[in-house]
């Protein structure tokens, strides 16, 4: 086994194929478009023409700044409500954890257009909540704090697993030597704990920041009703206001990616700052302390947040299910299950519809998980010369609006001199969930390697283990829980993505999202409903069983 | 693990490009996705040639044509905006044809390039369980009975309340609008996000609902009625186009044929939409029942930017 070291580990070359085709293709030609208003038409013509029109419109500065306070304020919220959740999670017994975790993870499940639909029912004047307590909140909720807490609701839960699960990876361990050495309990924690967790609260925060940024549903549903325009909404305006405006939407689009790139470039040099190996290969036990007197205080807590972030707008989506009428209310005689009975029953193309999306779902969860892990591992523990560009092309998608995406597919798969081409085949659905779901695999496994000491893969290596071998029987394994945990998530949000989606898919071909959509547009909300409430539960029961079966524990989720 | 992977997603792969193979004619549609779906199935029962359709709004479709120009595979386009029509023609991408079925469909229907497979019309979509009086006209939705219960659909959205904005606005006059947005009536996205909360008695009307969406809504017992002010309204006539790029002519002529024949017609007739050949009955208002607004399309988009924006700044806050 006579290999140098400075040979390029095939593990990094994957990463970077796989990158370039899922990501820097469609990439290079939203740029191409961007500079190149006739690239539609096969043209080179005109090259910069639409720069100065789409750079100087006068909105653009207004835009752009709501959609910076959009970003950060969820952000600022998610983190609010995330990491005390975490924090209790991962360091303290918190009866019924699995449950708190399950309920977390529901709003991951629901479709953000969903949701943010279910919401105005139920807040809008006559909505359900007026229906039952006679208030609503209409005022708020087409509001900009509105807008905020929603967003965040959808949110949050990226922060409350990343982080409690790399609470957990550092353990009280360290804390312990702190206290032995008279630190306070508050300090211990300050000081050591909650710093060795850097990693995981930065890559979240990071996460969420893009994704809201990068959201279109309930911008546009709220924010058209409050006067705030962010830089989505107008991009997908663009696209689908006659005449379409293509490279001006590329151009806005980069704008978003250079926000995006801002946050990472700070999450990167607060990671560089010091290393934070909390996984050295010595074994360890984490046991959880007893809440004592915070027990009630902390469950309400949790039951709260689980109550407003996943009861209400499952309980919302399952009223507008039942109902045979949305303007028959909630009364007995106007509820009953014709909707679900619709989906089951297959009259309208919904099961055909769901077994496309679960099955693209599946596909890229594993490409990404893969994709991820490794160029996760080419970025953290390879020494190869432009990692770093590398480490760019996995958070580029999360900036990039779907319906961007869309098109840049489009433009680079639908040239006429290419022998074979995914485009209008189901294949190209899967391209698109893959370059958008990446960032997620990507940052859960960067940060789970931040904490893994070199010397475990070193000592592989050392023993004769190939470097492929290394990292499938010592780092994969090691950072098997929070890939997997990603994988759930990918699966999920691929199984229900719509701004793509729509855009992009083949001709005849239905997925769940684009189902529910045409319900939506057809007048027909209740159908539409049901298939959403039918697809949270799939999405949400098939992870749990795959994890039972593989007999994971529930710290996993 | 990572070669259970690879294998697996090999498997995804060879799966799902095995599943398509291009259809016989490839149609683009913004129409429903019911009276598409009923189109192929019939046309397939009668020709035995396949169809095979996309179906998205008008604005997906275009941005879909737009990035798909250097490579096309959409043979007939259906599109929910005349406008459509006229400007694809003016660039040179449409194939003139004229169905033999197509004579009962009147003149202001049909170009040599496009002709309508059926025809909307705005209205007032008005709850009647609202608590609000049954309007009549247009200016009824500025009355103080309506304050804050008005929808209006966004006309940057949406073709049809575009043409309603500016034959309303004859002139550059935003009166109605003003005194719209005066008494508190909201523009609310496209056309479905403007009629749902008027279904749940958020507010009480839509301001140039899309007719049919309404009178399917009815037809489901919803509390909605579709009200034409007898001062007039405009029509979204839905052309259908064959490409000029269409490596499927006869077929894409047969298609065309079918939906403009009696059955075809039905189909379209069933979804609450007007037929567009005079001859054929609907079980709704037909156009010659209503009042059709005059617009000069050509003057009318011509300013359609500046439109907008007297639009808009009507209803800023």
């Amino acid at each position: 086994m006579a290999r140098t070291v400075e040979r390029v580990s095939p593990s990094v070359i994957i990463a970077a194929a796989g990158l370039a085709l899922v990501v820097a293709v469609p990439f290079v030609f939203i740029i191409l478009q961007a500079i190149f208003p006739e690239l539609g038409r096969g043209s080179l013509a005109a090259p910069f023409s639409a720069l100065a029109g789409a750079l100087g419109d006068p909105a653009l500065i207004g835009m752009t700044g709501n959609t910076l306070l959009l970003g950060v304020l969820v952000v600022g919220l998610s983190a609010l409500i995330g990491v005390p959740l975490a924090v209790a999670r991962a360091l303290f017994k918190v009866p019924g954890a699995v449950v708190w975790d399950l309920m977390f993870l529901i709003p991951f499940m629901i479709p953000p257009y969903i949701a943010v639909l279910g919401w105005i029912m139920a807040l809008q004047p006559r909505g359900y909540l007026e229906q039952l307590v006679g208030v609503n909140l209409a005022s708020f909720l087409f509001s900009v704090p509105g807008i905020v807490v929603i967003m965040t609701l959808n949110s949050f839960p990226v922060v409350y697993f990343a982080v409690s699960r790399t609470l957990e990876t550092v353990g009280s361990r360290y804390a312990d030597v702190a206290r032995v050495f008279g630190a306070s309990p508050a300090r211990a924690f300050w000081r050591v704990t909650l710093p060795l967790s850097t990693p995981g609260l930065a890559a979240s925060l990071l996460l969420v920041f893009a994704m809201a940024i990068e959201e279109y549903g309930t911008p546009a549903a709220l924010g058209a009703r409050a006067g705030f325009d962010v830089l989505v909404t107008a991009i997908d305006l663009r696209v689908s206001d006659w005449p379409i405006d293509l490279p001006g939407a590329a151009i806005l689009s980069l704008v978003l990616v250079a926000l995006s790139f801002g946050a990472f470039l700070m999450q990167r040099w607060i990671l560089s700052r010091r290393s934070y190996e909390a996984t050295t290969g010595k074994p360890q036990g984490s046991p959880k302390r007893d809440l004592g007197l915070w027990k009630w205080p902390v469950l309400l807590a949790f039951g709260l947040v689980a109550f407003v972030a996943t009861g209400l707008p499952l309980l919302a989506i399952l009223a507008g299910a039942l109902s045979k009428t949305i303007s028959g209310g909630l009364v007995w005689s106007n509820l009953g299950f014709s909707n679900f009975a619709a989906i089951l029953g297959d009259t309208t193309g919904a099961l055909k519809a769901l077994g496309t999306s679960l099955s693209l779902g599946v596909a890229t969860a594993l490409v990404t998980g893969l994709l991820g892990a490794l160029s996760a591992y080419a970025v953290v523990k390879s020494k190869v010369r432009g990692r770093g560009v590398i480490d760019v092309l996995t958070i580029l998608p999360n900036a990039l609006p779907g319906i961007v995406v869309a098109v840049g597919l489009i433009l680079a798969w639908n040239q006429p001199w290419l022998p074979v081409t995914p485009y209008n085949t189901a294949l190209i659905l899967l391209l698109a969930y893959c370059c958008i779901l990446l960032p997620q695999p990507v940052r859960y496994a960067t940060a789970a390697f931040h904490q893994i000491g070199d010397n475990l893969e070193a000592a592989a290596r050392v023993s004769g283990a190939s470097s492929l071998t290394a990292f499938r029987r010592i780092l994969l394994p090691l950072i098997a829980p929070s890939l997997l945990a990603a994988m759930l998530l990918v699966f999920a949000v691929a199984s229900r993505e719509l701004v793509a989606s729509v855009v992009v898919a083949p001709v005849g071909v239905s997925t769940i999202s684009t189902y529910i959509w045409r319900q939506f547009e057809q007048g027909s909300v209740g159908l539409g409903m049901a298939m959403a409430f039918v697809t949270i539960l799939i999405t949400t029961a098939l992870p749990l069983i795959v994890l039972s079966l593989m007999g994971r524990r529930g710290n996993l989720l | 693990m990572l070669k259970t992977a690879f294998h697996a997603s090999v498997a995804a792969t060879a799966l799902f490009v095995a599943g398509s193979a291009l259809a016989d004619v490839t149609v683009y549609t913004a129409g429903p996705e019911k009276l598409i779906a009923d189109l192929a199935a019939g046309f397939t029962a009668e020709t035995g040639t396949k169809v095979e359709f996309f179906q998205a709004t008008t604005g997906n479709v275009m941005a879909r044509i737009e990035a798909e120009a250097a490579n096309p595979v959409v043979d007939v386009l259906i599109s929910a905006s005349w406008d459509t029509a006229t400007d694809f023609a003016a660039r040179g991408w449409l194939e003139p044809y004229t169905s033999p079925n197509a004579e009962m469909v009147p003149d202001f229907l049909k170009t040599d390039t496009a002709v309508a497979q059926g025809v909307a019309a705005l209205a007032i979509a008005w709850n009647p369980n609202s608590g609000t009086p049954r309007p009549t006209e247009w200016a009824d939705l500025a009355k103080p009975e309506f304050k804050d219960l008005v929808n209006l659909p966004d006309p940057a959205k949406s073709g049809s309340a575009f043409e309603l904005v500016a034959a309303l606005s004859a002139g550059g006059d935003m009166a109605m609008f003003d005194s719209l947005s005066a008494n508190g009536a909201i523009v609310a996205g496209a056309n479905a996000d403007a009629l749902n909360p008027v279904l749940q008695g958020a507010k009480a009307a839509v301001f140039g609902a899309v007719d049919y969406i309404a009178l399917n809504g009815q037809a489901k017992g919803e509390s909605i009625e579709v009200i034409f002010p007898e001062s007039g309204t405009v029509i979204a006539p839905r052309p259908v186009m064959i490409m000029e790029w269409s490596q499927n002519q006869d077929e894409a002529k047969a298609f065309v044929d079918y939906m403009l024949s009696d059955a075809g017609q039905a189909i379209v007739a069933a979804q609450n939409l007007m037929p567009a050949r005079t001859d054929v009955a609907a079980d709704r208002a037909l156009i010659a029942d209503l009042k059709i607004l005059p617009i000069d399309a050509a003057g009318v988009y011509g300013k359609r930017a500046e439109t907008l924006e007297a639009f808009s700044k009507a209803f800023a806050q």
